[in-house]
């Protein structure tokens, strides 16, 4: 019984991350002996900060069993419009209002997807991408794709605040900043919400089968709207954190990577059409991807391989996952 | 005059709103610049311009029709592009450029063909739901390319290339020669044969076209095969125009094509959807495009103004739905 109970921790989808991670870094490791070191943490940790909070957003999204491909341009326009507000309109200097105002934009959005989606019926996939382009071609028609450098003092003081710094050997510091608390909290509520509330299940119902969740008393509407406004109020704070590491407030810089995330959320084991899907399994596939996309340099991959080494893994994880829910569905009727 | 107002009143609902929103936009732009607007010169650009997205389209179409979606089409475009491309620029100092183009095409139409069937496997036969395969065959076909050209255009082909894409014969381009082709083909294979038929059921309902003995695997590989060779020849177009090739051009056709569609009156869902609807549907986001270049606006507004007419018009089909199915079971419970 024991042993049954291993072998399936052992080859679930969460380890078999695990043990790519582990063979990828070997390999890294062997063609640069820099890999091993804390520095690589850190820096990993850095550049998964924002896609770690998309990831979760998405992964609601897709277990409720619909997409959202909007979540980089909600991103875009609420780290941009409330950057805009603060400094050229009310010339005033608050973080605070500047997430708050952030986490509005978003869940207005986001309400606004869920309406077409849940009441009119449009599907999620055509619905997200209507208003990613007029999201998009709103900001670009009125900023034209300016970006705004000087930063209220106070999104600066939060980005050269740290947790702690560490000096690696060769003389180089990598520090990991304060906002990685961001994601942090946002895997514990998500943990928390998918597991231990009733909303939480229902998310998993509505995404299996919907007519069923229905039957079994719940709230499909309502839950779909939690959702997508979920996902514009994490998106609309991920937009905000982007925005204060990169020290600059760009229109479209985080366009285009919604691929990635989406990648991501299903590499680790999220089942695209809904139903299945668990946080740490995404938290595992960001950072993979994200070991991918940072070192293909330093095993030497030319940069012009990079997206196709990129997009094979993709399909590669995809295909690994659905294969092994194929088998699952095919052994049950057995 | 009597058969004429039949014709209008038999039409589809999504037609008469494409026709619609045509003379609206012929009529804003008589307002506003008829000069520039209604002149020969401005059509015969127009002519150069919708082959490349419009091909594109079909393909989109019929995967749609099927119950799928083809999001990799540009990605496939690209390169099929960049192989012909490829093949034109090695060959052409040997064996001279009419034979070189030939190979090339063929070999893009290959390319194409074979990205298609490789999209179909693994919707088909591994069950993976189409729009996440053509995403991720999006960003795979891209990296190829990318591979391939090692990040720059590639350039320097002979000035002959640039023929198809921009040539004309008495000021008709050449370019509107394979859209025609492809047009009429699409029609024919949607329309007349026992495939696509097949196409339409299997987008109706997948589960009963399989039990009524349709081999839906073999129906979605050619789908999406068909979708493939289409892309590969709008991959050629795409070349012929720039001169050149590149793996990130057109990025802005996988939105339009999708405006395309849903415009011309297909169900996302699949099953319905014709191709004059769609025919229409290119020809009027050609004159929407068209009227933004001629009052010089902003082109990102362009975006912003697809974004809002994909979620408007179908938000309508919907309504027009609801209202339509209210109106019957009021007749129904009148009836009784």
């Amino acid at each position: 019984m024991k042993n049954k109970k291993t072998k399936a921790i052992l080859t679930s989808n969460q380890m078999i991350i695990v043990y790519i991670m582990i063979v990828l870094s070997i390999l890294i490791g062997t063609k640069n002996s820099a890999f091993f070191d804390f520095s690589t943490v850190i820096t990993l940790c850095r550049v998964a900060l924002v896609t770690l909070i998309f990831a979760l957003a998405e992964m609601l999204v897709i277990v409720s069993g619909g997409i959202d491909v909007s979540f980089p341009a909600i991103a875009c326009l609420t780290l941009y419009l409330p950057v805009f507000l603060e400094t050229k309109i009310w010339k005033i200097d608050n973080v605070v209002l500047i997430f708050v105002l952030a986490v509005v934009f978003g869940l207005a959005i986001g309400a606004f997807n869920a309406w077409m989606i849940s009441i009119m019926g449009i599907p999620p996939l055509i619905a997200t991408l209507g208003t990613s382009s007029i999201i998009n071609g709103a900001l670009m028609a009125t900023t034209s794709g300016k970006e705004i450098s000087n930063l209220p003092a106070s999104m600066d003081a939060l980005y050269s605040s740290y947790f702690f710094t560490y000096t690696a050997p060769s003389g180089m510091t990598y520090s990991l900043s304060v906002l990685f608390i961001v994601p942090v909290i946002f895997i514990i509520l998500t943990a928390l919400l998918l597991r231990k509330t009733m909303l939480g299940r229902g998310i998993f119902a509505i995404g299996g089968d919907r007519n069923a969740a229905k039957v079994a008393g719940f709230n499909v509407r309502k839950i779909q709207f939690f959702v997508f406004m979920a996902v514009g109020a994490m998106t609309g704070i991920a937009g905000v954190c982007s925005c204060i590491l990169a020290r600059t407030a760009h229109p479209t810089n985080l366009m285009g990577s919604e691929m990635m995330v989406i990648a991501a959320v299903v590499v680790g084991g999220t089942r695209i059409t809904g139903g299945h899907g668990t946080v740490i399994g995404t938290v595992l596939g960001v950072f993979l991807i994200a070991l991918i996309e940072n070192n293909l340099i330093m095993m030497g991959v030319p940069t012009y391989w990079q997206s196709f080494v990129v997009g094979l893994v993709i399909v590669l994880g995809t295909s690994i996952t659905s294969l092994r829910a194929k088998k699952i569905a095919q052994s049950a009727k057995v | 005059m009597e058969k004429i107002k039949n014709s209008i009143k038999n039409m589809d609902n999504s037609i008469k709103t494409l026709w619609l929103l045509v003379i609206i936009v012929l009529v804003i732009m008589l307002i506003l610049d008829a000069a520039n607007f209604f002149t020969f010169q401005n059509l015969r650009s127009m002519v150069f311009q919708f082959p490349e997205f419009g091909i594109m389209a079909f393909g989109m179409m019929i995967c749609m029709i099927s119950g799928g979606i083809d999001l990799s089409l540009v990605g496939i475009a690209n390169l099929a592009g960049i192989i012909c491309v490829e093949v034109v620029l090695n060959l052409n100092g040997s064996i001279g450029f009419v034979p070189s183009a030939v190979l090339g095409y063929a070999a893009a139409l290959a390319v194409g063909a074979l990205c298609g069937l490789f999209n179909g496997f693994m919707i088909g036969y591994l069950k993976i739901p189409a729009m996440l395969v053509t995403l991720c065959g999006l960003e795979l076909y891209k990296g190829l390319g990318e591979a391939i050209t090692t990040g720059p255009a590639l350039t320097g082909l002979p000035d002959a290339y640039k023929l198809l894409g921009n040539g004309d014969f008495f000021s008709i381009p050449f370019v509107i020669i394979p859209f025609l082709i492809v047009v009429i083909a699409v029609s024919f294979i949607m329309r007349s044969t026992v495939y696509g038929q097949q196409v339409y059921f299997m987008g109706t309902n997948n589960e009963a076209a399989r039990y009524s003995g349709i081999n839906c695997f073999k129906t979605t590989e050619i789908t999406y095969m068909i979708s493939g060779i289409l892309g590969g020849v709008c991959g050629i177009i795409i070349t012929s125009h720039f001169n050149s090739a590149k793996s990130d051009y057109g990025t802005s056709y996988t939105l339009l094509t999708l405006l395309i569609v849903v415009l011309g009156g297909l169900n996302p869902d699949g099953g319905k959807g014709k191709v004059s609807g769609v025919l229409l549907a290119i020809i009027l986001l050609q004159l929407i495009s068209n009227a933004f270049s001629i009052l010089q606006l902003d082109s990102s507004l362009k975006q912003l103004v697809y974004g809002a007419l994909l979620i408007g018009s179908l938000l309508v089909n919907i309504m027009r739905e609801r209202v339509a199915l209210k109106r019957e079971t009021r007749l129904a419970a009148a009836k009784e």
